[in-house]
């Protein structure tokens, strides 16, 4: 049998989505079709995708150049390469958009005979293609292009369906913030070009002066921070989320937000490379404030979808300490912490894909059974829909870092790269280091709580409302999508070690360190010069202590109490009629006690109308309560307001609307141009 | 001695002690209010009776209600494998580290929480979300506490620090682990449900935590939570009596009499916690639920407090 290169696999999978994307529009009159072979070819593409990326990362190493464009304009290519760090983002989004392709076979039938399923189908396989292309280009200037139109293909998937003002504001807020941060970008790539003269990604940086490097980081951080989601550039995620259909939120929280780690990783640690210790500090900070904000946010919200939007800017700050400990310690020269802390950035990128991607798959199926998302109307959903609930319980468990999952795997790792960073004479690195681990004790079991709140108020106890009670079990290809992207998490959570040998090479290419060294087994391992040996468990070993344990107390309770007897009998009532779905807590008082403690951060405010003519008499009660966006109000808000005051005044002093004085403007900017070409 | 053996003594070990510290707090509790108070075996008895008795479910529930006492019981007997009681015998079966032991714990917490809302009870919501607020502010003190007994001991394996707490000079005069000992006491208090923060012997809306997620159980399942919790308190209980007070290393004999020494001093440190805890209860009041916050404050600064003085006094 002869097997493909790595080149022929990828172009096969290019090939694919493009007629993924063709079918779309071919078939579009048949919407069934239509949906199913746009799919279909969706998840083939996506299978050879994740061949090319697991062989590549595998064996190979060497850049491979995809596909070569020729074309005449000479710095500006259209090469497509793919080295170690690409093949492990496109094993990301091939993973991801395999199953969430499956899911979509269920998913868009809700579509049928009420939306353009062709236009949908059309924009979901382009958007996908944009992502690869994003994650494989060689090229500044194409990557910037790439970057645009997965940009403007996301805003059209999440205005779908923009019958209501609420959706167009959130697609507003999406389409200019990402415009900002590409603005930055561009700035950046300008920069690199004026010093190196050249786009090339795989080129050399070192014509670039220090002051550059230090201004072109920021500029990145910028630039891509935005698309992260970090807090303060995450206004967008929960305005977005919410709006896009289920299986365009689990993409772009999946794998869209993670372009920007790639870019991170590709143009600050590979391109410019890491000198200064502040970069990294920069990044931990940043990190830490939207790992405990995030969740914070994620905690207090009774949309499904807003809050794992937040939590998704919850685990973007887990991946940014993760990076800001291996960027310091690589401006220190200190390797070994540098490959952990690398390592586990990359590990809970990975597993974020998944479990995020699975739980917003979940909200989708949600959503679709249930017609809305408000945890106020849900309810007892594990008796209606079974699967989804054993799925979405294993996502959260995964994403609230909990033994024995992925989640808690690379959890640990960040903690042990911490713990390894922690060393003599380093007072300010120090102090920084336990309070991350501070802030990573608080996110994590704030994400427990915002979980164990999800799943708690939406699937357990009594149906709220009509919404909960009427839910039937979605399709089996939807909750077959969910499954295929929440058992790895179980997996990679017992095996971690299968994630670090595949990305040994990545690593080692990174960091110039291996972690694994002698891995042997399912152990997760974590090395320093101070502990010989460093530190280790065993998943694996939990895993099994824990069945035996389960299976030991469930024997001695069977042996001691006899034959299991249970009797069915109605919740206590507190000794009134019968319970009803209203005596049960709520989601907003589920939160109550963390938003009073940290009210200075949520400015929590209520409002209580009586209604009927005496306050001891009330006919009626509203009790609203609100909590107060910081970010947006004082930081947004102004700018915003100064940016239209300003724009407002230029209509009358500049931009009028006479023809006479645009044509000086032309004349005057050709002058000063000619002038400048004379001088410089 | 083989980790299998090692293995099955810890874990009878902490089946067997847990019940007795309930026990000897509500003792000490009773001899404050001048009463004779129950036996000290009391919750044995208990435990017995509830496996015994048939199990009431609420019709609302689902297989969460039922799976959260395993997992509890689980996830507490494996922490319980995890602190060494005896250091003489290194532990080579079950590596067990401090984080791992965090997490897992909240495995057990992260049911027990579900298994509040699954009953669509009053009580079980109230109780799953003070629990859930009380974990967040507890977890960052808990994790600083940990880790700055591990930095001291250049590990983060618990069997390794307490192995290493035995070579130095008396821990409990040295201001890393006066400050590690204070901070845990009153992890110890918040975690395991006890006055200040909840009340473990009351039924009133208004101060309970615990007890109202597990309101509705009954039985087996009941009998599962109750030793769960209380295993829970004695891993705590363990960690701060052999990091803080190792006594291992004045046995001088060596076999099965040394272990059977070593078992006794354990036994006595942890009694002696015990009633340290008990004290404790009886001298305070049960606080207004959201001046809790300040205990947690507290707790986080001391164990801040103990990592600055790691670096200043350590080395």
């Amino acid at each position: 049998m002869v097997i493909p290169a790595v080149g022929t696999l990828l172009g096969v999978s290019i090939i694919l989505f493009v007629s993924a994307a063709a079918a779309a529009l071919v078939f579009s009159h048949w919407q069934k079709l239509c949906n199913t072979a746009s799919n279909i070819l969706c998840m083939a593409a996506s299978v050879s995708g994740i061949w090319a990326a697991i062989r590549h990362l595998l064996a190979g190493g060497e850049k491979v150049v995809i596909l070569s464009v020729g074309i005449t304009v000479p710095i500006i290519s259209f090469d497509l390469a793919f080295d170690r760090l690409s093949a492990f983002f496109v094993l990301g989004l091939c993973i991801l958009v395999f199953c969430v392709s499956i899911y979509s076979i269920g998913y868009v039938s809700h579509f049928y005979g009420k939306r353009n399923v062709g236009l949908f189908q059309l924009l979901f396989s382009t958007f996908i293609l944009s992502m690869f292309f994003v994650l494989t280009s060689s090229n500044a200037v194409f990557f910037y292009i790439a970057w645009e139109v997965m940009a403007l293909l996301s805003y059209f998937l999440v205005v779908f369906e923009s019958e209501h003002s609420e959706k167009q504001k959130a697609g507003m807020v999406y389409i200019i913030m990402t415009h900002i941060g590409t603005a930055f970008l561009m700035i950046a790539f300008m920069m690199m070009y004026s010093y190196t003269k050249s786009f090339d990604l795989y080129g050399d940086s070192s014509a670039i002066p220090q002051p550059a490097r230090n201004v072109m980081f920021i500029l990145f951080l910028i630039g891509f921070g935005v698309k992260a989601g970090v807090i303060p550039l995450h206004i967008w995620l929960p305005y977005a989320h919410p709006a896009a259909p289920g299986n365009v939120s689990a993409l772009m929280s999946g794998i869209m937000i993670k372009t920007a780690v790639y870019g991170l990783l590709r143009f600050v640690l590979v391109y410019l490379g890491v000198e200064n210790t502040w970069w990294g500090m920069t990044l931990l900070v940043l990190g830490m404030i939207s790992a405990v904000l995030g969740v914070a946010y994620a905690f207090v919200e009774v949309n499904i979808k807003k809050l794992l939007a937040y939590s998704s800017i919850e685990n973007i700050g887990i991946i940014f300490i993760g990076l800001g400990i291996a960027f310091i310690a690589f401006s220190k020269g200190n390797r070994t912490i540098g490959a952990l802390a690398l390592c586990a950035s990359l590990f809970h990128t990975f597993n974020h894909t998944l479990f995020k991607g699975g739980l917003f798959l979940g909200a989708g199926s949600i959503q679709h059974a249930t017609h809305t998302l408000d945890m106020e109307k849900l309810g007892g959903l594990i008796k209606k829909m079974p699967v989804t609930a054993v799925f979405m319980l294993g996502g959260s468990l995964a994403i609230s870092s909990v033994v024995p999952f992925n989640g808690f795997a690379s959890e640990w790792l960040t903690l042990q790269s911490l713990f390894g960073m922690i060393g003599k004479g380093q007072a300010v690195l120090n102090i920084a280091a336990i309070v991350a681990v501070a802030a990573l004790a608080i996110a994590g079991a704030l994400a427990a709580a915002s979980f164990v709140k999800l799943f708690g108020i939406s699937f357990l106890g009594l149906g709220r409302s009509e919404h909960s009670e009427h839910a039937k079990e979605v399709s089996p290809v939807m909750y077959t999508g969910m499954g295929i992207l929440i058992i790895p998490c179980l997996v990679l959570g017992i095996f971690p070690s299968l994630f670090l040998k595949l990305t040994d090479g990545l690593v080692t290419e990174l960091a110039g360190q291996s972690v694994t060294g002698n891995l042997g087994g399912p152990l997760l391992l974590a090395r320093y010069e101070a502990a010989p040996g460093g530190n280790s468990i065993s998943p694996l070993q939990v895993a099994a202590v824990l069945l035996i344990l389960f299976l030991l107390a469930l024997t001695v309770i069977r042996l001691v109490g006899g034959r299991y007897l249970e009797r069915r009998y109605g919740t206590w009532d507190c000794g009134f009629e019968a319970l009803n779905s209203r005596m049960q807590y709520t989601a907003t008082g589920f939160s109550k006690p963390i938003q009073i403690v940290f009210r200075i951060l949520f400015r929590p405010s209520r409002e209580l109308k009586v209604g009927g003519d005496h306050q001891y008499h009330p006919k009626s009660m509203e009790y609203t309560v609100s909590t107060e966006p910081i970010f947006e109000k004082y930081i947004y808000a102004p700018v915003v307001k100064m940016v239209t005051d300003l724009s407002r005044r230029m209509k009358f002093a500049v931009q009028t609307g006479s023809v006479h004085r645009y044509l000086i403007y032309i004349f005057v900017a050709v002058l000063a141009l000619m002038l400048y070409n004379r001088i410089a | 001695m083989n980790s299998l053996t090692y293995n099955i003594l810890q874990l009878t070990v902490m089946i067997l002690v847990a019940p007795l510290i309930n026990g000897i707090i509500r003792k000490v509790k009773a001899f404050t209010q001048k009463r004779k108070g129950a036996p000290l075996l009391q919750m044995y008895f208990d435990l017995f009776k509830l496996i015994k008795k048939n199990t009431v479910v609420s019709e609302t529930s689902s297989w969460i209600f039922k799976a959260a006492p395993y997992v509890v019981i689980t996830t507490a007997l494996g922490a319980g494998l995890m602190v060494p009681s005896v250091t003489l015998v290194a532990p080579s079966g079950f590596m067990g580290d401090i984080i791992l032991l965090v997490y897992l714990l909240a495995l057990g917490r992260f049911f027990m929480m579900l298994a509040g809302l699954d009953t669509g009870s009053t009580f079980g919501g109230m109780g799953s979300s003070r629990e859930a607020m009380i974990s967040a502010l507890m977890e960052p003190s808990i994790l600083i506490t940990l880790f700055t007994a591990g930095l001291a001991a250049g590990t983060t394996s618990i069997g390794g620090i307490m192995t290493k707490v035995k070579e130095m000079p008396a821990p409990l005069t040295q201001p890393v682990f006066i400050m590690f000992f204070l901070a845990t006491l009153i992890i110890i208090i918040a975690e395991t449900s006890r006055i200040p923060v909840d009340d473990p012997s009351t039924h009133l809306e208004l101060t309970m935590v615990h007890e109202a997620m597990i309101l509705e159980y009954s039985g087996r399942h009941l009998a599962m939570m109750e030793l769960g919790a209380s295993v829970k308190q004695l891993v705590f209980i363990t960690l701060l009596v052999n990091i803080c007070l190792p006594l291992d290393q004045l046995i001088t004999i060596s076999g099965i009499g040394a272990i059977v020494l070593s078992l006794l001093l354990y036994l006595v440190k942890v009694s002696a916690a015990a009633v340290l805890i008990a004290i404790i209860e009886v001298n305070t009041v049960k606080f207004r639920f959201f001046s809790v916050p300040n205990l947690a404050a507290l707790s986080f600064i001391l164990a801040f407090i103990g990592f600055l003085e790691y670096f200043v006094l350590w080395r």
